[in-house]
Formats: C-alpha cells, sequence, structure tokens
C-alpha cells in the first residue's frame, strides 16, 4: 500500500511553498499548490503526472472550495495542509492606512482561515491530517520594529492554531504552527515585503529596521529554505508532531528572550495581577 | 489616585462591563473623559452624569473616518489625548467549519481594525505632545487559546503582537503601549450581548460543544472584580513606567505561568531539529 500522502500548499510559486512542491513530488507525493498566477507556477514547478497546480485567489471563499474540491477529486484524498502563502509588511500603524493593514490580514489570516474551513470537512471524513499554518517568529515575539501589522497577523495565525490543535484532535487530525526566523528565500525583495505608501520620517526605528530588512539582511539570513522545507516535511511523518515548531537557531534564541521578558514581567507585576479578585 | 494630574482618556466600548466601570471611576476622580459607543443614548443613559468633562461620542471603530473624527472632537474638546484605551471587543467561538467568512470578519472589524484605527489617529496627537499611553485590553486568550474560542483567540493574540511592536515603536516620542490580558471578570462578557457563537452549529464539535457549556455556566461567577480591574487599569495609566504585558486575574495569571511551562517544554525537546536548519 502507498504510504505517499497528497499535500495542499498556498502560495507556492517561490520561496518555502515551491521548495515543498520540489520536494515532494521527489519523494513521490501527491501536490496540489496555489498562486496567484497558475502561469508563474507553472514555469517556477514544471510539470508533473502528480502535481496539480492551482490558480486561487485565497480571499476568495469560492475560489479556495472549488480548489480543495479540485484536489480530492484527483488524488482522491487530501493528507496534510500547509498555509504557506503570506507577506511581510513593514510600517508602523500611524504610517499604514486601514486598507494597508486590511490588505495583510486577508492573506496572512483571512486566506488562510479559507482553507482550513473548506479542508476540515475532507479531514473529518478522513479521521486524519495535518495542518500546518506557517507563522514567523514574529508571530511570537514582536521584537521587530515597524512589523507591527505583519506580527499582529503572525500572532493571530498562532493563537488560532493553538485553539484549532485542541479542537480537532478529536478527529484524528494534527496541527502544527511553523515559526521560521530568518530564511534566505525572497521574503525581503521588494517585490515580497510591502511599505507604507506614506512613510513618516519621525519613525527613525522603523526607518532603520526597513534599510536593515532591505540591504542588509535580505540576502544574509542564516537558514537554509531547502533544510527549512525538508524538517517540515519530517515532522509531517511523526506521529507525536508538535505544537509550536520554530525554525532556525535565530527563532530559537528569540524565542528564548521573549519568554525571560514575559517572565520577568509577570513576576515584576505579580501582586497586581491577582489583586483583582473578588 | 493622583488627583492634582488631569489626563485626557479615550475609552472605546463604554456603555458596559469594563468600559462602563473606567468612565464612571475617572469621571468620579475629576479627570476628562471621551468615550465610544455605537450608541450614543446608551452610553449616557449607562454612564448617568452629564459633566463638562465627559464626552459621549457615538462612533464605529470600524470606519477609519468615524473614529478619526472621535479623536479629533476629543483633542478639540479638552485640548490633548493622553490615555487611549482600547476597550471595545466581543467573544467569538466555534470552529472555523462552522463561521462563515463574514462573521469571522466582522469579529475583527471590531477587536482588531478598531484597535488599530484609533491608534492610527490617537498617534499624530500623542507624538506631538511628546507624551501618551496606550492600553490595549486583549485576554489571557490573547496568550494561550482556548478550546472552542479560535477566532477570538486570533483576533486577541493579534492585539499582543501589535502592543509588543508599538511599544518599541512609539518609545522615542515618550509614549507607552501596554496589553492588558484579563481572566474572566464579571461583567456580560458570557451573555448573548456579548457573545457570537455560530448560527449552524455542526454536531460533531462535541469538544467545542462542552468547552461553551463550561464558559456559560461560569457567567456570574467568574473570579474577576470589573471595579478592581478598571482601578488597577486607570493606575496603569499614570504609571511613568508600565508594563508592556499586565495579565489580570489570579486565572490569567495562572494560565500565563502554565503556557510559558508547557512552550518551554517543546522548545527544549525540539532544540536539535529547531537549530539543524541553519546554512
Amino acid at each position: 500500500m502507498s504510504t505517499n500522502k497528497t499535500w495542499f500548499i498556498t502560495g507556492a510559486s517561490k520561496g518555502f511553498g515551491l521548495l515543498f512542491v520540489q520536494q515532494l513530488l521527489a519523494k513521490g507525493d501527491y501536490v496540489a499548490a496555489t498562486s496567484r498566477r497558475i502561469a508563474d507556477l507553472e514555469t517556477a514547478a514544471g510539470t508533473h503526472p502528480n502535481f496539480l497546480p492551482l490558480e486561487v485567489d485565497l480571499t476568495n471563499e469560492h475560489s479556495v472550495a472549488s480548489a480543495i474540491n479540485a484536489t480530492v477529486d484527483k488524488f482522491g484524498k487530501l493528507d496534510v495542509v500547509v498555509n504557506n502563502a503570506g507577506y511581510g509588511l513593514l510600517g508602523t500603524l500611524e504610517e499604514l492606512s486601514d486598507a494597508e493593514s486590511r490588505g495583510n490580514f486577508e492573506v496572512n489570516v483571512f486566506g488562510l482561515l479559507n482553507v482550513i474551513r473548506h479542508a476540515m470537512p475532507h479531514l473529518r471524513k478522513q479521521g486524519s491530517g495535518h495542518i500546518f499554518n506557517i507563522s514567523s517568529i514574529g508571530g511570537f515575539t514582536g521584537n521587530f520594529p515597524g512589523f507591527g501589522i505583519y506580527c499582529a497577523t503572525k500572532f493571530a495565525v498562532a493563537g488560532l492554531s493553538e485553539s484549532l490543535a485542541a479542537e480537532v484532535k478529536e478527529f484524528g487530525i494534527n496541527v502544527t504552527i511553523v515559526l521560521p526566523g530568518y530564511f534566505r528565500t525572497s521574503f525581503l525583495e521588494a517585490g515580497s515585503l510591502a511599505v507604507p505608501k506614506n512613510t513618516i520620517e519621525a519613525y527613525k526605528s522603523t526607518r532603520e529596521s526597513q534599510e536593515a530588512h532591505q540591504k542588509q539582511i535580505n540576502g544574509n539570513q542564516a537558514g537554509d529554505p531547502e533544510k527549512g522545507v525538508a524538517e517540515i516535511i519530517k515532522v509531517a511523518d511523526a506521529p507525536n508532531p508538535p505544537l509550536y515548531l520554530f525554525l532556525g537557531s535565530d527563532a530559537v534564541s528569540m524565542a528564548h528572550t521573549k519568554i525571560a521578558a514575559v517572565d520577568t514581567e509577570i513576576a515584576e507585576w505579580r501582586s497586581i495581577s491577582v489583586s483583582t479578585d473578588f | 489616585m493622583q488627583d492634582n494630574i488631569i489626563k485626557t482618556w479615550f475609552i472605546t466600548g463604554a456603555s458596559k462591563g469594563l468600559g462602563l466601570a473606567l468612565v464612571k471611576q475617572l469621571l468620579a476622580a475629576g479627570q476628562n473623559v471621551a468615550a465610544t459607543s455605537r450608541n450614543i443614548n446608551e452610553l449616557t443613559k449607562a454612564v448617568g452624569t452629564a459633566t463638562k468633562n465627559f464626552l459621549p461620542l457615538q462612533v464605529n471603530l470600524a470606519d477609519d473616518t468615524s473614529v478619526k473624527q472621535a479623536i479629533e472632537q476629543t483633542n478639540t474638546t479638552f485640548g490633548s489625548v493622553d490615555v487611549l484605551i482600547n476597550n471595545a471587543g466581543y467573544g467569538i467561538g466555534g470552529s472555523f467549519e462552522e463561521l462563515t467568512d463574514a462573521e469571522i470578519r466582522t469579529a475583527f472589524d471590531v477587536n482588531v481594525f478598531g484597535t488599530i484605527n484609533t491608534i492610527r489617529h490617537a498617534l499624530p496627537y500623542m507624538r506631538q505632545q511628546q507624551s501618551g499611553h496606550i492600553i490595549n485590553i486583549s485576554s489571557i486568550a490573547g496568550f494561550s487559546a482556548a478550546t472552542g474560542w479560535a477566532p477570538y483567540a486570533a483576533t486577541k493574540f493579534a492585539i499582543t503582537g501589535l502592543t509588543e511592536v508599538l511599544a518599541d515603536d512609539v518609545k522615542s516620542f515618550g509614549i507607552k503601549a501596554t496589553v492588558v490580558a484579563p481572566g474572566a471578570f464579571r461583567t456580560s462578557f458570557l451573555t448573548d450581548d456579548s457573545l457570537a457563537l455560530p448560527q449552524t452549529p455542526i454536531a460533531a464539535y462535541a469538544d467545542i460543544r462542552v468547552s461553551h457549556e463550561r464558559y456559560l455556566t461560569m457567567n456570574g461567577q467568574q473570579a474577576g472584580d470589573p471595579e478592581k480591574a478598571a482601578a488597577v487599569m486607570i493606575e496603569t495609566g499614570f504609571n511613568p513606567n508600565p508594563p508592556v504585558h499586565l495579565f489580570l486575574g489570579s486565572d490569567a495569571y495562572k494560565r500565563a505561568v502554565l503556557k510559558i511551562e508547557s512552550l518551554t517544554k517543546e522548545i527544549e525537546s525540539l532544540k536539535e531539529l529547531t537549530t539543524s536548519t541553519d546554512y
């Protein structure tokens, strides 16, 4: 009996998403993958009998529903969902317009929820499945100047995944939040990282953060995306997969820093915190 | 309270619960208070006293322009915007399969985008003043999520995340930011008035139904006293060195400590895997 799995990967025309497609096809698994433009996906990933490229607008529920149905129609099942699509947004809350802020939630949060909403009936029916939600180390610590909205979207993904994991356990479905540190993808390239239309010069730390991310960090990230994706694929085979999967030594170190900071604050304010009961 | 210092407070969702307790305590202390509600009549009726240092405002928080006007009016009336308390919000439970895209977005409109709107429009005044404090009311569910409340956790985690970044981004202007994470407080939060549950539940989600049942029976017996919570938040608004995270209630405190413990363990157990992906 074949143990090859069927995967549904969003945002697959580049970065982690594309590497998933390539590594999984090489492994003999079945892969449905989405992109806003199917041509980008086909150019990047080529063609393969086990590959179903799909043009999907993740913010459109109907578009998502038909993509998932097409996947199940073609491969007969759906084992692993990887919510990978998303983009970075670097700007302060004052600089970003309501539309710019909402735009980041559209893809990073509402798109992901559309996929979960329409994948769940299939996974429940099977009594098995694994959902990987790609958050970010910025979904655990806000120590990223100017990334307020982006961190909000990635924190949201972490939070909803915590609940989701508990809620779908009874159906035999696993949930893992992936929190990568800096990986050498095109994430910080001008075409990928969005910035405000109207910047305010007074936000010096944000402008410096933008300069650092675009000029120094971009291209020098410590994380190898090939290895990152390979580890996630391994986790999909683990009998007891983790809920929180930090990826990269930088992510682990930043997670420790965050935990230490909150620990200190909790201890410092303990007497106030427990003073509000009746 | 520091009654010789008069600040201007802007409080959202003030017609009941924690918001109303804040308004009443602040007015009793002679502070300037601008407060918002979807319905101005409900707000003025709930607050009861009409004094010149109270500015009730009818605001649709999801509407950028409505928020901008309300904050402008606050500054025109009182001459400053000192402490912004983002309190408006409601609970939403259920699985994503049961809730529609529209139901989720409406929750984000109030719990997240409303908060971002007030921050966007308060900051120009605060930066000009070179002072101010933004207090965002999240929830313990914004730090440690519970079964059955995934969409609520999503909105409240978002608030936690953006407040952490905000605290750093505005520090150089003399502006502070705090995210408050209350546990269960005895307000109307667990009633139909403040809680949205799926219109079309799916019976198979047994664990979610059990969790909701458990929460709803807690209504009226929550350990937290909203008056005390409001008092602590007001003190925090006067504190020159406020925390970034403030957990409120012994239940919230315990859940935060537990979350940190379990996560620390998970990180430790995966250390080899997670650090193996560098070049």
